[in-house]
């Protein structure tokens, strides 16, 4: 792995100011699918759940990784004994 | 009796009842009585397993008896949170009121080690509700009620595992099984003022466990002393075929440090950003101990979205456990009015972020792991405030309303942490302290953490008025 300093991504590609557009869209998503069991009041509180979630992907869409760096959870092959 | 044997820590138990000075039968009855008069006073039990733990007694005391030692939990009282699925119709209801009726046929791996260890299963305890995995933003968010914690009941316990950290702070069973996703153990520790560990991921066995993150889950004991959760992880470790996480990495539990070991300690820069000035002021104190057996120097780790990495892997991870609960709308029967909507927000993750954050975790793992190289382990508070008041919103890292960069990275590598006591705060409320470690280090920070209760009473103070 590099250095810290080199895996910071450019301030070009840092997240944006205004994340509106995409929590706007996500919202329509889970209006579309939940709406009808979802009260107003609900609906905003999905809303400011939402825009946590789309500033945190945001925030890792913003460190730059390279091609080798894998999960960190590499999924195993399976055998069942013997 | 009641008097002599509530707040004596496991290993003295352990050291009665192997002198048969103890009968495990007594001790149980003890206890059993202390969770059914006093847990309701705290929201601290959901069930109490009398007659599970009657029988187990009694064969303690008829194995030892006959001199078939088991080891130092044969006899000790216990309580699991309500997450480990118990057989022999003891419900395990995960704290949520669609399954408070619902009974598994086995026993969690951990449940079963704990047996064969000879420990006496005494409740199933209070828990969040889904282990706080829907978003929870109140104390009150279990159909049990709000944990109340035993320092002040317009407190909170602390969460997920409200129980286990309330019932040994009043001194309802001498220890508990918490688990951690994120700050589960570590947080009800701090705010009851006991000794939380949790372990390395991959060392206990989650088989039985409700799973709400399959990468971030562990299993760990709340107790008086970190030298007891020493003791509890040393039963419940070990390889699993049943859990394909877990590894053949032994676990042994050494009392005390070498005579004259040193110890290297890590601050992180900013750690108390953000505390209580009672915090901080209480962390100053406590390196002002740590000095006295090592050295304590300031490190940093690189600038990277620690708590959007380990947040974003939670939200995906749990959305998809609970994923028939959600859909079907079934949480709509949960107790905290948000947990029953908040997890919609969770189809915004898309697969592509959540991968993102599996291979930052990558990174992070290995960042944390050359910080934590040169050192014994990085201390810091184990909670930025003394525990929050019932009625009002909690502050979380996880819902992005707080930071936690020990928490972010210690659960998101799957590090080991203890949290013992280090004093009160400004509402006379216990603040802790936590030693954090690198992979499969619990005896280097079970040493250190014991180390430092050999210097402080802290953990020899208890809640008043819990007769």
């Amino acid at each position: 792995m590099s250095e810290p300093e080199a895996i910071r991504a450019p301030e070009s590609i840092r997240p944006p100011a205004a994340i509106h557009p995409e929590v706007e869209t996500m919202l329509a998503l889970v209006r579309e699918r939940y709406g009808g069991r979802l009260a107003p009041e609900e609906l905003e509180g999905v809303r400011t759940a939402i825009e946590g979630i789309v500033q945190a992907a945001h925030a890792l869409r913003a460190v730059r990784l390279t091609n080798a760096d894998e999960p960190g959870q590499p999924f195993a092959a399976y055998r069942a004994d013997p | 009796m009641a008097e002599e044997v509530v707040f004596v820590p496991v290993r003295r138990l352990g050291d009665l009842i192997r002198e048969r000075r103890l009968s495990p039968v007594a001790l149980a009855e003890i206890f059993l009585d202390r969770l059914e008069r006093l847990g309701p006073r705290y929201n601290a039990v959901v069930t109490v397993t009398r007659a599970r733990a009657l029988e187990q007694a009694r064969r303690a005391e008829a194995e030892i008896a006959a001199g078939r030692y088991r080891g130092p939990l044969h006899g000790i009282p216990y309580g699991a949170k309500d997450l480990l699925a118990t057989s022999g119709g003891i419900p395990t209801t995960w704290g949520a009121a669609p399954f408070k009726d619902r009974v598994f046929d086995f026993d969690a791996t951990a449940i079963r080690k704990l047996e064969t260890a000879g420990a006496v299963l005494c409740a199933k305890l209070a828990m969040v509700e889904l282990a706080g995995g829907m978003g929870y933003r109140q104390p009150n968010a279990a159909f049990t009620g709000p944990g109340v914690n035993p320092w002040s009941r317009d407190a909170w316990s602390g969460g997920s595992s409200s129980g286990s950290g309330s019932a040994v702070a009043a001194g309802l069973v001498p220890f508990a099984i918490g688990s951690e996703t994120w700050g589960s153990i570590l947080s009800p520790a701090g705010n009851c003022g006991v000794a939380g560990l949790r372990p390395t991921y991959g060392r206990v066995s989650r088989h039985g466990a409700m799973a709400l993150c399959w990468t971030l889950d562990k299993l760990g004991p709340l107790a008086l002393t970190a030298d007891d959760c020493g003791l509890v992880l040393e039963a419940i470790a070990g390889r699993d075929p049943a859990d394909p996480t877990t590894v053949d990495r032994p676990f042994r539990h050494e009392p005390a440090a070498p005579a004259g070991q040193r110890f290297r300690f890590g601050v992180l820069r900013g750690t108390t950003d953000g505390c209580e000035e009672a915090v901080r002021e209480n962390f100053a104190r406590s390196l002002g101990v740590l000095r006295e057996i090592g050295t304590v120097e300031e490190v940093a780790l690189p600038d990277l979205p620690y708590d959007d990495i380990t947040r974003t892997i939670l939200f995906a991870e749990a959305a998809s456990a609970f994923e028939d609960l959600i859909e079907s709308g079934a949480i709509r029967g949960l107790t905290a009015p948000e947990d029953r909507y908040t997890a919609y927000a969770r189809d915004a993750i898309l697969a592509k972020d959540y991968l993102k954050a599996l291979r930052l975790r990558g990174v992070m793992a290995r960042e944390a792991d050359r910080v934590l190289a040169p050192l014994h382990a990085l201390v810091a508070p184990g909670r930025p405030s003394e525990a929050a008041l019932l009625a009002s919103e909690v502050r979380s890292a996880i819902r992005g309303t707080a930071r936690d960069v020990m928490g972010a990275v210690g659960n998101g590598a799957g590090l080991p942490a203890v949290a013992v006591p280090n004093g009160l705060g400004a509402r006379g409320l216990p603040t802790s302290l936590q030693f954090m470690g690198r992979a499969w280090e619990e005896p280097t920070v079970l040493a250190a953490a014991c180390a430092y209760q050999s210097r402080t009473d802290w953990h020899e103070r208890h809640p008043a008025d819990l007769s």
